[in-house]
């Protein structure tokens, strides 16, 4: 590749955020250049074949954050993603019952019926508040966050714009997203249904990716961050990416490649070139160079700055708050070959919950140990997972009669603790397999047999994820999503705006606001800042701009 | 039935608050009743409270009160285990024995940041939170943003800097703001230990810097007054009568009687009817809303208040001691502090943990100090009492409270006391427990909660204690909130008993 | 292992009067009310319409929602919840009401039942199940969801006395509007209807309702009843001035946008917000909005030309945009082009005169813009006498 040796912006990471800043700008008519460390594009949105004939998604796994204003812009249909929306979902439970969600709406209210008849219309009070709750959020997540310590006439407007949105919401509703975003999932539950089953059901999405529990305050805003998303404007609904997650990284790339711009894969940054205070290029670990007057980091905040960029170049405030950013692993994967699809004995055959997320939790409390378990350095002895069988809707992903099964767990902890000490290094195959036994044992709620199915099993920590993917510890937000990391806040107050104290380096991965979830947002944005600031604000697409 | 005198004000419940409001009122020469219903006054203040740490000085002034903060506050110590206790005497920060603290100026720099904060947000404390009512925009609100603006002005008066500190801070967790600035151990386990007092919370939980700043209201230092709490609610008791108001004890209240959605006055439990402009109550919230009648709150707000989260965690635990407890490591000078036995932030989250599930902590933190001292009258001679707040003691365990458990949860603490007094367990004359269920049977705290309502970022200022009644006013005319489930929340500050009774004449129901 | 679960049916389900419709239907023509099969049109919406203003005509309503309310506080809670005085009805009497949440905006209108003052039945068309739980909060009351118990007919039309004569239930003939009664075990009726026409509604359990739609089909011949859907229904019930909920207002509950509740004040129903029966859900609200006047206002009006104006929008003098049209028919019956309207106050309140309403047409692959005049109703379209005497005039 060594004759382009100069480019226009140079983009550290092919995460499907790196991908999308590089998309926009190339668009825009700068010459661009992704460099990414592993053999593969995509970080965490990955399509790998690990298993002869199978196709995992074996980081992110399923798709609705994806902002419809990016997958216009930069027209990823045409470059081959398609999004299926899935069919809803079950917990089951040892008796040999479950609680479906079905996404036809009647027969919904007849299962939540079944279970406690006053949670059916409960239900839709819950509803209503969450999607208020979206409706009010998403108009923000393709802006800025202001910097409310700013007296910038563009931070004071989107001050002015956030305000008028509360503005609007009047002293009630204000009232209400006052509380909304500062409570628990657990509490807000408790407020809303009866049946244990159900809320269980529910409260993964407020603790998915996060270092907290479900009666840990500001849990609720995390269920939301998983809910605001969208297939086709039906809030809330989730699908699955047509040849898994990778299918996105792939649009992204083959859209950058008509672009006119370059991917190089197989090394990654190992330092980013400063001087005088300005970004100048990049040294990769393979000692090739390349020089840009921008360049954007993929990477998170932590392993940018700390790892990547050498120390006397930063503020000495700015150093030590990456250093406090919270990023905490607490979620491992399985991902699994099975020969057939498994029996569920409780559900009636072809049942369409089963094609949609499956859980075995089985109450709030039982989330909260698992938590506990975590805070101590051991993984959930009852975990919490999401668990979905995709090539029931997506051929793609294996053979005939054959099915791939992605198991999402949580909690794992990123420094498992052995014998008093706790470090990433006590995850070894025998660890691993213990941890995938116990996830294994409760799998068997939903599926007795699904051991004798498995054909492969893919196991993944928060620590392989941090070595594999190169995400810190393994969080697949690229920080906790918890108030003092989100908006202004994040990555750090002060630098919220995808600048970094170095002139011309950038942050366009999940780290930065909005956050994480395959989103996108993160990369428009910062695509929409680097534009602007070299005068070329006129060239963002509209939908995001 | 009878019917007595009439009055401007009645106000049930002889708290502080109670007190405080019918003080203030009865200041402005209305005619005010104080109804309560044990035979003495000062409810949690009394009966759980041991020390004062955020009496506000405007309720001081106000009403007049003397000689309760102004002595020597106490130094606090932090026990662990190997002997090297942590002493804790203002910014004066050092290993009990004299020597330097490694994390002396971490903690000093953290604290005065967080007293700082806290002071910031104290501006909050002594008005109505803001209402905002008709948008933020409306004419209405101006004056209501006025005081928020000026909230606003002061955080940038802070500088850039600090403001951004505070905006990360103010609703995230202690223990990681804490363990960001120094390593785990007494030190940090002191501050966190503080951050969850009283609160269903452990350190690690989102909001518990709020909580901490809360507990850092008026600088932080506690005080063991002279005459223990009994002085304290006395001196309460004396500024509300010297104002003029009247008290009345060992009589409780059956309802508060509602006409044309308008508060009337009260029933007594006797039957007897009394007659007021105004109903002031410092009970919880869903206790008011019951003595009133459901049918006067709309439906959505009797909603909101019996979802309240009140779940009281600390157990209050009197030692009567037969000789003069000592703690190894610790100077006679040092015995006069106050104990926290919370030897690192670790600790503190797992103390937590059970009551999450009901079930008692196997090594709870403590906060202990001997009362004794300042106050040799407590006990018989040569006896000394050791006053100890249990956290994170669940209201209700798992299948009740019985003989069994309550003595599980003396031996519990017993056990976690040897380790420090050797020998104490051969002292203990007496043991008084008190479990969140006893102090809200005795006191009428809603789920023996120590702030009435847990003081959760999701139940503070405009929506404390529920949203859309966070103006005292409740719901019915002329009946006010007073207690500690209102803005700003609980400890022996006044100010809720204040700061409604000035809403009260601001509404001007009595004009 | 337990059991397997019975896992519950997806997507609609029968009415036990589905068997009767199905062979009934030519136009095959159904939608979805609260999860039942339902007709839209179970043959022709003309000859339909027509048989209620001249016949007699039956309707399946076992889709509505019935809540039964019982016990020594039954009535509080019902006065807790309505902005009707429930306390001034009679036993045996049924009565139209709306309910709100805090803020004042409807959550609902339906009717309400008074069987005794610890008995009462609520029947809407939302569902209100944990709604009455939260105003039975604190209250010695069963609350009972009725609604796959009860089962029920409306029989609306000229000759539906005439008929129930015939099928045995003369007895019918001495209940006055709004009037209920156990005529048989098990066998209630009411002198209550959508349509603003004599007509009745026949209440009886699940199991034997089909066994009652039989006695009145075999009754029915003479008279000229007929199998209705909801669109010939629809018609009646804009000519009679009745609000729906979902299309005259936006039911608070089910609004994902805010401020998209309207007070009964706004809808025309100031008279039924009983203001002097102690608190009410909504009431401290309400006497707000009286204050300070509505925001909107839904009005009958009375549009020229013929073609219906469902969906246009109203202008005053022309040009500024004042409101739009919630349900608009022509009226077969009165000959006119009636339509129930909201318009943003102070229009259609004191500004009255110079609105227009735009309405377009789509005539043989040509879109048509016709800007026609408004002029006010304040009584019902459709009034007719024989709804109101009783007893009831052989017809």
């Amino acid at each position: 590749m060594g004759q382009h040796d100069k480019f226009d912006a140079i983009i550290a990471g092919a995460g499907h955020n790196g991908l999308t800043t590089a998309c926009y700008l190339a668009k825009a008519g700068l010459k661009v250049l992704v460099v990414e460390k592993n053999d593969w594009i995509g970080g965490a949105s990955v399509s790998r074949s690990l298993h002869d004939g199978w196709t995992y998604s074996n980081c992110s796994y399923v798709c609705s954050l994806l902002r419809r204003e990016i997958v216009r812009d930069l027209e990823l249909p045409r470059f081959g993603l398609q999004v299926i929306p899935y069919e809803g979902g079950a917990s089951f439970t040892p008796d040999g019952d479950y609680f479906a969600y079905y996404s036809d709406h009647d027969a919904l209210r007849r299962e939540m019926f079944r279970h406690s008849p006053a949670d059916v219309d409960a239900y839709e009070r819950f509803s209503q508040t969450v999607i208020r709750q979206c409706r009010f959020i998403r108009p923000f997540l393709l802006r800025n966050a202001p910097d409310p310590s700013s007296l910038r006439p563009r931070d004071l407007n989107e001050l002015l714009f956030l305000l008028k949105k509360a503005h609007g919401l009047g002293a009630r509703e204000l009232g209400e997203t006052l509380r909304f975003w500062t409570m628990s999932i657990g509490d807000f539950l408790d407020e809303h249904f009866e049946s244990d089953l159900i809320k269980a059901h529910i409260a993964g999405a407020g603790i998915i990716g996060t270092g907290l529990g479900v009666y840990s305050p500001g849990t609720a805003y995390v269920l939301l961050h998983h809910y605001m998303g969208d297939v086709d404007g039906s809030i809330g609904a989730w699908g699955f990416a047509r040849g898994g997650m990778g299918a996105i990284a792939n649009a992204l790339g083959a859209c950058l490649e008509e672009a006119g711009g370059t991917i190089v894969t197989g090394s990654g940054v190992d330092e980013f070139l400063v001087k005088d205070g300005r970004i100048t290029g990049v040294a990769l670990e393979n000692g090739d160079t390349y020089e840009a007057p921008i360049v954007a980091s993929n990477m998170d905040v932590k392993r940018t700055f700390l790892e990547h960029t050498e120390e006397k170049h930063l503020p000495e405030d700015f150093t030590r708050a990456v250093k406090r950013f919270k990023i905490r692993g607490s979620s491992g994967k399985l991902n699994i070959a099975l020969d057939a699809l498994p029996e569920f004995p409780a559900a009636p055959k072809g049942a369409p919950f089963l094609r949609g997320d499956m859980h075995c939790s089985q109450s709030l409390n039982e989330l909260e140990r698992a938590y506990d378990d975590w805070k101590e350095g051991r993984w959930s002895q009852q975990p919490y997972f999401d668990m979905l069988i995709p090539s029931q809707i997506d051929p793609t992903m294996a053979p005939p009669g054959k099915h791939m099964m992605t198991v999402f767990v949580q909690y794992a902890p990123y420094d498992l603790e052995v014998n008093g000490i706790r470090s990433g290094e006590n995850w070894n195959d025998e660890t691993r397999k213990q941890f995938a036994d116990c996830v294994f044992d409760k799998i068997e709620i939903a599926m007795p047999d699904i051991r004798k199915h498995v054909l492969h099993a893919e196991i993944r920590t928060p620590w392989d994820i941090e070595n594999e993917v190169g995400l810190t510890e393994g969080n697949i937000f690229q920080g906790e999503l918890t108030f003092d990391q989100l908006l202004f806040n994040r990555p750090v107050p002060g630098y919220s705006q995808y600048r970094t104290p170095i002139d011309g380096m950038y942050l366009v991965g999940s780290s930065a606001h909005p956050g994480g979830g395959v989103m996108a947002a993160p990369g428009a944005n910062a695509a929409r800042e680097i534009l602007r600031n070299v005068g070329k604000g006129n060239l963002m697409p509209s939908h995001a701009a | 039935m009878t019917v007595s005198a009439t009055y401007d004000v009645l106000v049930i419940g002889g708290g502080h608050n109670g007190l405080t409001a019918a003080a203030t009122l009865a200041k402005k020469g209305k005619s005010v009743c104080v109804i309560e219903k044990s035979e003495q006054l000062g409810g949690m203040a009394r009966e759980v409270a041991h020390l004062l740490y955020n009496l506000h000085p405007k309720v001081v002034r106000e009403l007049g009160l003397k000689g309760l903060a102004d002595g020597k506050p106490l130094a606090t110590v932090s026990l662990v285990e190997d002997g090297k206790h942590v002493e804790i005497a203002g910014d004066t920060v050092r290993f009990a024995d004299g020597t330097t603290h490694p994390d002396a100026v971490a903690y000093v720099e953290l604290t005065s940041r967080l007293k700082k904060f806290a002071a910031l947000l104290g501006q909050l404390s002594s008005h109505s939170p803001p209402k905002l009512d008709g948008g933020l925009t409306s004419l209405a609100t101006l004056g209501e943003l006025a005081g928020l603006a000026k909230l606003g002005l002061n955080l940038k008066l802070l500088g850039k800097k600090d403001m951004n500190e505070f905006l990360r801070v103010i609703l995230t967790n202690a223990y990681d703001l804490v363990l960001d600035e120094m390593p785990d151990g007494p030190l940090a386990g002191a501050l966190c230990a503080d951050a969850v007092r009283g609160n269903y919370v452990g350190p690690r939980s989102p909001g518990t810097v709020f909580n901490l700043m809360y507990r850092l209201g008026q600088g932080g230092e506690a005080y063991l007054p002279k005459g223990g709490m009994e002085a304290v609610v006395c001196a309460f008791e004396s500024a509300a009568r010297t104002a003029g108001a009247e008290v009345r004890t060992g009589q409780g209240v059956k309802r508060i009687l509602v006409e044309d959605d308008k508060a009337t006055g009260v029933e007594l439990e006797d039957g007897t009817h009394i007659a007021a402009r105004t109903v002031m109550a410092s009970t919880g919230p869903q206790a008011v809303m019951q003595m009133a009648g459901v049918e006067h709150f709309d439906v959505e707000a009797a909603r909101r208040i019996r979802n309240t989260r009140c779940k009281g965690t600390v157990a209050k635990l009197s030692l009567v001691l037969k000789d003069a407890p000592s703690i190894v490591g610790l100077s006679r000078e040092q015995m006069r502090s106050r104990f926290l036995i919370a030897p690192s932030a670790a600790v503190v989250e797992r103390s937590f943990n059970p009551a999450k599930y009901n079930e008692l902590p196997a090594a709870p933190v403590i906060e202990a100090v001997i009362l004794t001292p300042s106050d040799p009258d407590l006990a018989a001679k040569g006896q000394h009492i050791l006053s100890l707040n249990v956290q994170h003691i669940p209201h209700t365990p798992e299948g009740g409270w019985d003989e069994a458990k309550r003595q599980q949860v003396i031996d519990t603490v017993v056990a976690q006391l040897e380790v420090y007094m050797p020998g104490v367990s051969a002292s203990i004359e007496r043991a008084d427990l008190l479990t969140p269920a006893d102090i809200e049977e005795l006191t009428g705290a809603p789920g023996g909660h120590w702030h009435h309502a847990e003081m959760g970022v999701d139940q503070i200022l405009t929506v404390r204690p529920v949203n859309g009644l966070a103006h005292y006013g409740f719901a019915v005319q002329g009946l006010y909130l007073c207690g500690a489930s209102a803005h700003p929340g609980g400890d022996v500050t006044g100010l809720p008993g204040r700061n409604s009774a000035i809403q009260l004449l601001k509404d001007g129901v009595l004009s | 292992m337990n059991q397997l679960p019975t896992a519950v049916p997806i997507g609609v389900i029968p009415t036990p009067l589905q068997t009767r419709l199905e062979d009934l239907s030519t136009a095959k023509s159904w939608t979805n009310w609260a999860g039942f099969i339902s007709p839209l049109v179970l043959d022709t919406v003309e000859f339909e319409y027509f048989a209620i203003r001249n016949q007699s005509t039956l309707f399946d309503i076992s889709p509505m929602h019935k809540y039964r309310v019982t016990g020594p506080d039954a009535l509080r809670v019902v006065n807790r919840m309505v902005t009707r005085d429930v306390s001034r009805m009679r036993d045996n009497r049924v009565g139209y009401a709306l309910w709100c949440d805090e803020e004042g905006m409807v959550i609902d209108d339906g009717t309400v039942f008074r069987f005794s003052d610890s008995d009462f039945r609520i029947c809407c068309q939302e569902t209100m199940h944990s709604w009455i739980l939260d105003t039975a909060w604190g209250f010695d009351v069963d609350i009972v969801d009725e609604s796959h118990q009860v089962a029920g007919v409306s029989l609306q039309g000229p000759t539906t006395f005439s008929l129930l004569s015939d099928a045995g239930l003369t007895v019918a003939g001495a209940l006055k509007p709004f009037d209920m009664a156990e005529v048989e075990p098990g066998l209630w009726i009411s002198r209550t209807g959508f349509t603003g026409d004599l007509g009745y509604e026949l209440w009886t359990s699940w199991d034997k309702i089909a066994e009652l739609w039989d006695r009145l089909w075999a009754a029915g011949d003479h008279w000229g009843l007929r199998a209705i859907g909801y669109e010939a229904l629809n018609i009646c019930r804009i000519e009679a001035g009745f609000i729906a909920a979902g299309i005259d207002f936006q039911p608070v509950h089910t609004a994902m946008r805010l401020h998209r509740g309207r007070s009964p004040i706004e809808l025309g129903f100031e008279k039924l917000v009983h203001f002097d029966k102690g608190h009410f859900n909504g009431r401290r609200a309400l006497l707000k909005q009286k204050d300070a006047g509505p925001r909107h206002v839904l009005r009958k009006i009375d549009l020229a030309g013929f073609k219906p104006a469902d969906g246009a929008l109203l202008y005053y003098k022309k040009k500024k945009e004042v409101g739009h049209v919630t349900s608009g028919v022509w009226s077969p019956t009165t000959k006119r082009n009636i339509a129930l309207a909201e318009f943003k106050a102070p229009y259609g309140y004191s500004i009255t005169d110079d609105l227009w309403a735009e309405i377009y047409v789509f005539e043989e692959g040509v879109w048509d813009k016709r800007l026609v005049p408004v002029t006010f109703e304040d009584k019902p379209f459709f009034i007719n006498d024989r709804s109101r005497a009783t007893p009831p005039r052989p017809f």
